[in-house]
């Protein structure tokens, strides 16, 4: 069950992508998800979604990745899509909402699987550091953000460990018919919250005891150059955003 | 129970840039009956082999054969699995990890009615299960999470002894443990062996350990099996096992040691007393 959760980590592979500057693609990402919420239109929604898609191709991670993560989600898409066709919505309608969905999925695991967890939080920082000036803890938020990100497959990890030992106690997700699964899911809930307290109390001393001191000014291990490629991008969607808005206004 | 491993792989994140080939051409048949024990450096595949024979992992190449069962890498559903499992008992590093249960006997009972036991014989063993463990019926009502460490060890070894597996794993069984309950574990595993008849399969770093009570030791090195045979075997290249990563344990170093300052040959003995009672009987 688990090993289908792709969300939050580092696929290293070298692509155009992978080398764009962390603050552009965050950037996009953002734009990205306005741009999808905003729209309406069933073409101009799949121009939209043909951009997550361009971006998958260019990012030359495998389908495979991507399949992994749809088929962990395919229960939620199947309930929403229940729900939006019993209230009395058009197959149009119920395309776009599915490609809203799908459209944020894929990109936001792009920008996961394209980023490792330090860049991520370097180019959250850069971006929030204007809402410094109205007292947000941008640090803070920053550091939050990049922990749980990286934190996520040490999860899932210890998640497997814990559905393999109940397995041997005779209760396997795998191999169970639905209430097996669920009673899976139920005896694996308890032990992840308890060792996940424990390692971010445990993460935390360790942090303090090496002097860790979020206010300090840091330098970055990576030079994040910005490139012809970034600024191409980063317009596309500007544009894109723009000739929307301008649409809705009109 | 026939346990064989014929030329098996296994790759974690396999066809991944992250792909890490774990286990290599592994060939071993357990035997029946004894205690069998898998040692090697960290990282070396000993915790991924164990799971293949619990069916937790499925080879990339070759075969696991256990009884009927022919584990294969196209076996991506394995029918009647709980067969295999209700005889195969797999006790994980730090069991206590996975209670989630608010009792001592719902812990040890959780999953047995999976494995088709009835409600009066789910009692029975577990209290039987608790006993053989070393705790007492008081500990029924407890809150496994409120239990010391031993104890807590103990219960998760308990739980799996309830459904009486013919076959018990585990892994890295000592660890965490202060020196009595270790002899009190030592003391359990002979039992099982000798009175219960059980084929017992240890995964430890603990040398000391794995030379009282093995008999018959797997070397695991980058996955693939290096050395094999009983203790005497494995343990007398001291140099070869360097090499490895293996400390031998501190009985036949001080063997080797007394060896190599006086040229007296004391025997290799179980216990480090017994050592030194040789040691003063050559000084006379």
């Amino acid at each position: 069950m688990l090993d289908n959760v792709v969300f939050g980590s580092y696929y290293p592979i070298k692509s155009k992508v992978h080398y764009m500057n962390p603050i552009s693609k965050i950037l996009c990402t953002l734009l990205f998800a306005l741009m999808i919420f905003i729209c309406d239109d069933f073409v101009v929604m799949c121009l939209i979604f043909s951009l997550s898609i361009l971006l998958c191709e260019m990012a030359h991670i495998p389908r495979r990745i991507y399949k992994k993560t749809f088929s962990s989600l395919k229960i939620l898409f199947l309930f929403i899509i229940i729900i939006y066709s019993l209230s009395g919505l058009t197959l149009i309608d119920i395309l776009i909402v599915f490609m809203r969905l799908s459209g944020v999925v894929l990109y936001s695991t792009v920008l996961t699987l394209s980023t490792p967890p330090n860049e991520i939080t370097y180019g959250l920082q850069r971006v929030l550091s204007p809402f410094r000036l109205i007292g947000l803890p941008v640090n803070k938020m920053a550091l939050s953000i990049s922990l749980a990100l990286r934190f996520i497959p040490t999860i899932i990890d210890q998640g497997n460990k814990i559905l393999k030992s109940q397995a041997s106690r005779g209760v396997d997700y795998y191999n169970s018919k639905l209430p097996g699964k669920f009673l899976a899911i139920k005896s694996m809930l308890l032990p992840m919250f308890i060792l996940t307290i424990r390692r971010a109390d445990t993460l935390a001393e360790a942090m303090q005891v090496r002097l860790y001191n979020i206010n300090a000014k840091r330098t970055n291990y990576r030079l994040n150059k910005w490139r012809i490629f970034d600024t191409f991008l980063f317009l596309l969607h500007f544009i894109i955003f723009g000739l929307l808005i301008v649409k809705k206004v009109i | 129970m026939e346990i064989k491993f014929n030329n098996v792989y296994f790759s974690y994140n396999k066809n991944t840039p992250i792909e890490n080939e774990v286990l290599k051409n592994i060939n071993l048949d357990i035997k029946e009956g004894k205690i069998s024990s898998i040692i090697g450096r960290s990282g070396s595949g000993k915790s991924t082999l164990v799971e293949m024979i619990n069916a937790l992992n499925i080879p990339s190449k070759g075969e696991v054969k256990i009884n009927d069962f022919i584990i294969t890498n196209k076996s991506k559903r394995i029918k009647n699995i709980n067969d295999l499992r209700v005889n195969i008992g797999l006790i994980f590093q730090f069991p206590e990890e996975q209670f989630f249960n608010m009792t001592v006997y719902d812990e040890i009972s959780f999953g047995m009615k999976y494995f088709n036991y009835k409600t009066k014989d789910i009692e029975k063993r577990v209290k039987d299960s608790l006993k053989m463990v070393g705790l007492n019926q008081n500990y029924i009502n407890r809150n496994p999470f409120t239990l010391s460490n031993g104890e807590k060890r103990k219960v998760a070894i308990a739980s799996i002894l309830a459904f009486n597996p013919e076959v018990i794993i585990l892994d890295e069984p000592t660890i965490g443990l202060d020196s009595i309950s270790k002899k009190n574990l030592i003391m359990l595993l002979r039992n099982l062996k000798t009175r219960y008849k059980k084929t017992i399969i240890i995964v430890s770093h603990d040398n000391d350990l794995i030379h009282k009570i093995s008999d018959y030791i797997y070397v695991l090195d980058n996955g693939e099996i290096v050395v094999e045979g009983d203790k005497y075997t494995v343990f007398k290249d001291e140099e070869k096992l360097k090499k490895y990563g293996i400390r031998v344990p501190n009985e036949i170093e001080f063997a080797n040691l007394v060896y190599k300052k006086t040229g007296k040959k004391i025997g290799y003995r179980d216990d480090i007393n017994d050592i030194i009672k040789d040691v003063y009987r050559n000084a006379r």
